[in-house]
């Protein structure tokens, strides 16, 4: 897969996880709150630069741990090299064009 | 070696489909359940960011994209049914990468705490998925 070293990337799976889970439980805690946000509400918290770039570490964690996870689960039940190799170079197209649009959505839009 | 006692071998398994009889007996490995589970939900979830971030550009894009945005997921049932999936999702992925994490370090990890917190795993997203839900609806 990638040069690191499997400790490595065990470590980095875990600690992406830990971001997402902080970053989940903010969410989760504001709903139960506040309930579902009106736009002036999500407008507000979104121009908030703090909170902007814990989204933006959120979702690249995401992205991360996601690719590292599925990288993990296809050769569990995919046994064809061909099919295998086009599921994991759509999964880094994915992750690739997820982090590039979360780019564009959180610092380009408007 | 040779004289040790002959045992009797338990009785062998018996592998055949289970009838509704047998419904009552039958043990769910709980346990192996949460595990497939967590996998399928981190899955759903990674697959499910291609509906996600759509849905949080079209929210933050205008007001008029936000209107759009809730009368897609309230005026649909198939965008509901899709959104509470996901949420379920990313609560119990949550919930069970703690414990397994709680597991990697080396707890919980006999028979009836491993059955026990797979078990609470569910129940508690069940029921945070279910007081999200009715938060927001309300
Ligand atoms: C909410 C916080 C999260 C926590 C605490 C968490 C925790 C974990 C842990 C501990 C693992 C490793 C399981 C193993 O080694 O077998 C894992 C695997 C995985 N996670 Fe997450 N995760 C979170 C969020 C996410 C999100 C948002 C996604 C989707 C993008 C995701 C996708 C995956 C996938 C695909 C796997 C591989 C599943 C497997 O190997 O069975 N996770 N997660
Ligand atoms: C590098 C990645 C991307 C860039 C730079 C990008 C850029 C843009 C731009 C400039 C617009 C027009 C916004 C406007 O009218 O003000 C747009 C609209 C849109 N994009 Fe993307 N996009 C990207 C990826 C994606 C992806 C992956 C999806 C969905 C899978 C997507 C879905 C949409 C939708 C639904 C709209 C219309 C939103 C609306 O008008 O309310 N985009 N995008």
């Amino acid at each position: 897969m990638s040069g690191k070293s499997f400790t490595q990337e065990w470590w980095l799976q875990r600690i992406s996880a830990a971001i997402i889970a902080l970053y989940v439980l903010l969410l989760i805690a504001l709903l139960l709150i506040y309930g579902a946000p009106s736009y002036s509400h999500w407008q507000s918290l979104f121009s908030n630069n703090a909170f902007k770039a814990f989204t933006l570490l959120a979702l690249i964690s995401t992205f991360y741990h996601g690719l590292i996870g599925v990288l993990h689960v296809w050769p569990d039940y995919v046994k064809n090299a061909m099919v295998s190799s086009a599921l994991n170079a759509f999964s880094w197209l994915a992750a690739g064009g997820y982090a590039l649009y979360a780019i564009y959505i959180l610092f380009f839009l408007k | 070696m040779s004289d040790q006692p002959l045992q009797k071998t338990k009785a062998r398994p018996v592998y055949r489909n289970i009838g509704m009889g047998d419904l009552a007996n039958y043990r769910l490995p709980i346990i192996g359940v949460a595990s497939i589970v967590h996998r399928i939900t981190g899955v759903a979830l990674f697959v499910g960011l291609i509906v996600l971030l759509p849905m949080l550009h079209m929210s933050l894009k205008s007001e008029a994209g936000f209107e759009a945005f809730r009368t897609i997921v309230w005026g649909n049932w198939i965008a509901k049914i899709v959104l509470l999936g996901l949420l379920f999702a990313i609560v119990y992925h949550l919930v069970a990468g703690v414990r397994h994490m709680i597991q990697d370090a080396n707890k919980w990890l006999d028979l009836a705490a491993a059955r026990g917190t797979a078990t609470a795993a569910f129940v508690a997203s069940i029921v945070v998925t279910a007081l999200v839900a009715w938060r927001i609806m309300a």
